[in-house]
């Protein structure tokens, strides 16, 4: 079937190409039926990488390793749900992946934008075609996952780190995040070839960022929890590039999707808008680059290939074209008001924008420093844990204090007497907490009972917002209490669901603290019956045992855990042995308190097979778990700003139908 | 490897009747040109933008006031400039003011004083969001831009 796989990607390739071309002659020209044929190659597009998508699954499942992808990356003892995961596993089944979600998005956005014009719609289609033109090139003439062979014996498996059931579900939504953004970019960008300089853009795109942004958050916390129970080093976050990949453009994407609010209330930071849509959308493909280019000795950087160079080329052209066009449009872009005070919201929205970006371009100078220095100097150079530690203290400390000012003040100006009032209760509380802390002993970590000390601040400012607006609803409408809360968050879902979100920064920011400023670490080499303590948990090592599992031996030590003369239980952390990818892991074990949030974390780093002595690493890492928490609170806070508002549709139906026939879509 | 090609052939086939849908369907079209904003219309939207604008500005003033953000003192003095922002963007929409084709109104810096309030209706009440409709606009007329 491989033939098929390739037909159908030189057809997705051939009509991305015409929707491109013939799309933007169509809307230079105002082509009516040639836009509108183009629009439908998009469609087709999608089907035809759907088709080429669907034979390579059906290849992997079959283990059918005449295609080379399938004996690069399975092997036929690989368990089915790795099989399909393998599609993302590889380079080239990665890039189709990546295809197969830029078409499907693109399809969506362009039969789902009925608000936008025509003029619009027109130039989005070959915006979409050109990106989408480029990754089918890439897997037509670069790196084909249909390359065939005569078929091995068996294939070479699975990297053992992606057999995780995590890989099933991190990997695709990192994915749809990175190329959710692409459809902001399309439309910022076909709103200047139209030249158009109102909003509607920004209202046909709210939901994409929303959603692309949401993906990328949580594909980040799924990675992780992989990393913390897969990759067996004991943490969750190391600054490894590619992990700093998926940082950057959620963080420029958090800068936009706030100042975005200021040009809507305002109309004002339209260039930095468009500036920032740019950047998410480069430092996706950037990400794109660094997994997949293999300049990057990362644990994630699975894939080495020839597309490195043409991802960067790629990059650098939509870069300088996009500049050059929001330099050409810059009086479409001109703000018609100005910032009344620096002491407002929408202020406090600028401060942290500044620091959103400033702290992603820190991060994206330390993971490019390296690679220019090895490009020019010939010198090999790592940016270590220190610098990102560093910057992560100057730029997020402030930001989670502003996400504590930010409600509290109000719009257009604040006085300070206001300020004042609004600040005491949440302030005294923050001080309240620190003076308790270092009572406590928490003083050790000065940023971490900073960050503590702040979280207090945000919680009780969110904790304010909540009761104030409540209090105001009710004495408005009547009712409950609880109904008068129902209404507040219904009638304001951009605005609560926002806060919910933050509410989840605060137990990451509070995770994040805990389990790193105030983390234990103990190593020792243990013989079976021999004990440590750590932190208040005593391990004994009773011995160690060895089994067997579809496609890996499984070598399992294990120990007693207990606190204070009671028994918690047993645990077992060990390593696993695959034969088929001659290769092994760690499979650490983990204790999870759910009253106090802590874990208990053990890795058995060296297993001496003669002597029977392992040498334990154990981590005891104090509230860790309010990080998964966070992403649970996380999704609920999107899903209340994406849940469709009936009273902004029609707010923004009066306002288009007052443009007239340019609703007609 | 023959079901293959047939299969490839059918999705070439089917991509290239999609493309071609627009023409089969509509051979002669009476007019074949994409609308586009003409400057009534650009105008329009402007102005509707900066009507929702100024009337979400009132909303939210309203409803700091009411959770004490925002002082009594406060209050007054930036209520006036934005109702006036408001009534001028609601009288810029009027069916007469657009066939003057008017720029969108520039915001009035906020005064020293306290501003008078401006003898227009409250726009909608402070705790709702949806905007009185405006007015109907006239067909701006025939026009190349439209089908």
């Amino acid at each position: 079937m491989a033939p098929l796989g390739r037909a159908a990607l030189l057809v997705a390739f051939g009509c991305l190409i015409y929707a491109a071309l013939a799309g933007g002659y169509a809307a230079a020209r105002r082509r009516r039926r040639l836009a509108l044929s183009a629009r439908n190659a998009l469609l087709a597009a999608f089907g035809a990488t759907a088709v080429a998508a669907a034979v390579l699954v059906a290849a992997l499942l079959r283990h059918d390793f005449t295609f080379a992808y399938v004996a690069e990356h399975t092997s036929a003892q690989l368990p089915a749900r790795y099989r399909v995961s393998a599609l993302w596993g590889g380079q080239e089944g990665s890039l189709l992946f990546w295809l197969l979600v830029l078409t499907g998005y693109s399809s969506i956005a362009v039969l789902a934008a009925r608000r936008a014009g025509q003029d619009l719609l027109a130039w989005v289609v070959p915006i979409l075609g050109t990106i989408g033109a480029f990754f089918a090139f890439l897997v037509v003439a670069i790196a084909s996952p249909f390359h065939t062979q005569t078929a091995p014996p068996d294939g070479l498996g699975l990297t053992p780190s992606l057999q995780n059931p995590y890989m099933l579900i991190h990997p695709p939504l990192l994915y749809l995040g990175y190329v959710g953004l692409s459809i902001p970019f399309a439309f910022a960008m076909a709103t200047l070839l139209a030249r158009r300089g109102d909003e509607m853009w920004i209202v046909v795109t709210r939901r994409w960022t929303l959603v692309a942004w949401t993906f990328l958050g949580v594909g980040q916390l799924l990675g992780a929890h992989w990393a913390y129970v897969e990759v067996g080093w004991g943490g969750y976050y190391a600054w490894d590039p590619v992990e700093n990949a998926a940082l950057m453009p959620w963080l420029a994407a958090t800068a936009f999707l706030h100042s975005v609010m200021i040009q809507e209330k305002r109309g004002m930071l339209k260039v930095w808008n468009m500036l920032l849509v740019v950047l998410a959308f480069c430092l996706a493909i950037f990400g794109d680059f660094l997994t997949r280019s293999g300049v990057i000795n990362s644990i994630h950087s699975f894939a080495q290939g020839k597309v490195g160079p043409w991802l960067l080329g790629f990059i650098c052209a939509v870069t300088a074209a996009s500049l050059a066009l929001v330099f050409a449009r810059l009086p479409l872009l001109r703000a018609r008001t100005r910032l009344e005070s620096l002491v407002s919201r929408e202020a406090t929205f600028l401060y942290n924008n500044l620091l959103l970006v400033a702290l992603c371009l820190t991060i994206l100078w330390g993971v490019a420093f390296p690679l220019l220095s090895e490009a020019v100097r010939g010198q090999t150079v790592t940016i270590a844990r220190p610098y990102y530690d560093f910057f992560l203290r100057v730029f997020g400390l402030p930001l989670l204090l502003l996400m504590g000012i930010g409600p509290l003040v109000a719009w257009r100006r604040a006085s300070l007497r206001a300020l004042g009032n609004a600040f005491l209760g949440p302030a005294l509380l923050a001080v309240a907490t620190g003076v308790v802390l270092i009572a406590l002993g928490a003083g050790s970590s000065r940023p971490g009972l900073i960050a503590y000390s702040f979280s207090v601040f945000v919680l009780a400012s969110i904790a304010l917002e909540f009761a104030r607006g409540t209090r105001a609803r009710r004495s408005l409408a009547g009712g409950s209490w609880p109904a008068a809360f129902g209404s507040l968050v219904a009638r304001n879902r951009r605005r609560y669901g926002g806060y919910v979100v933050h509410a989840a920064v605060v137990l990451l920011a509070i995770g994040i603290a805990g389990s790193s400023a105030y983390q234990t670490v103990r190593e020792r080499r243990l013989q079976p019956g021999q004990s440590m303590n750590v932190a208040g948990y005593t391990l004994a090592f009773q011995g160690t045992t060895e089994g067997q599992s579809s496609n890996a031996r499984e070598l399992r030590t294990h120990l007693l855990l207990s606190r204070g003369g009671h028994t918690l239980g047993s645990i077992a952390p060990g390593k696993n042995y695959y034969p088929a990818e001659r290769s092994s892991s760690n499979e650490v074990a983990i204790r999870h308190s759910f009253l106090t949030l802590e874990d208990v974390y053990v890795i058995a780093d060296q297993i001496d097979a003669k002597s029977g002595a392992v040498y334990f690493k154990v981590l005891v890492k104090p509230l860790v778990n309010l990080i998964w928490l966070a992403g649970a609170v996380f999704v609920l806070g999107s899903l209340i700003t994406l849940w469709p508002d009936a009273r902004e549709e029609r707010r923004l139906a009066a306002r288009y139908r007052a443009e007239g026939a340019l609703v007609r879509v | 490897m023959t079901a293959a090609l047939f299969i490839a052939a059918l999705v070439a086939a089917a991509a290239v009747v999609l493309a071609a849908l627009p023409f089969l369907r509509d051979p002669s079209p009476a007019a074949d040109r994409l609308e586009r904003q003409d400057e009534l219309e650009r105008r329009t939207l402007e102005l509707a933008e900066e009507r929702d604008r100024a009337l979400a500005a009132l909303k939210e003033l309203e409803f700091d006031h009411r959770t004490g953000k925002i002082s009594d003192e406060d209050y007054r003095r930036l209520v006036g400039p934005l109702r006036v922002r408001a009534a001028e963007t609601l009288r810029a929409l009027e069916p007469r003011a657009m066939v003057e084709v008017p720029e969108p109104p520039e915001p009035p810096p906020p005064p020293d004083e306290p501003a008078p309030p401006e003898p227009v209706p409250e726009p909608y009440p402070p705790d709702e969001i949806t905007p009185p409709v405006p007015p109907l606009i006239p067909e701006p007329g025939p026009s190349e831009s439209r089908r």
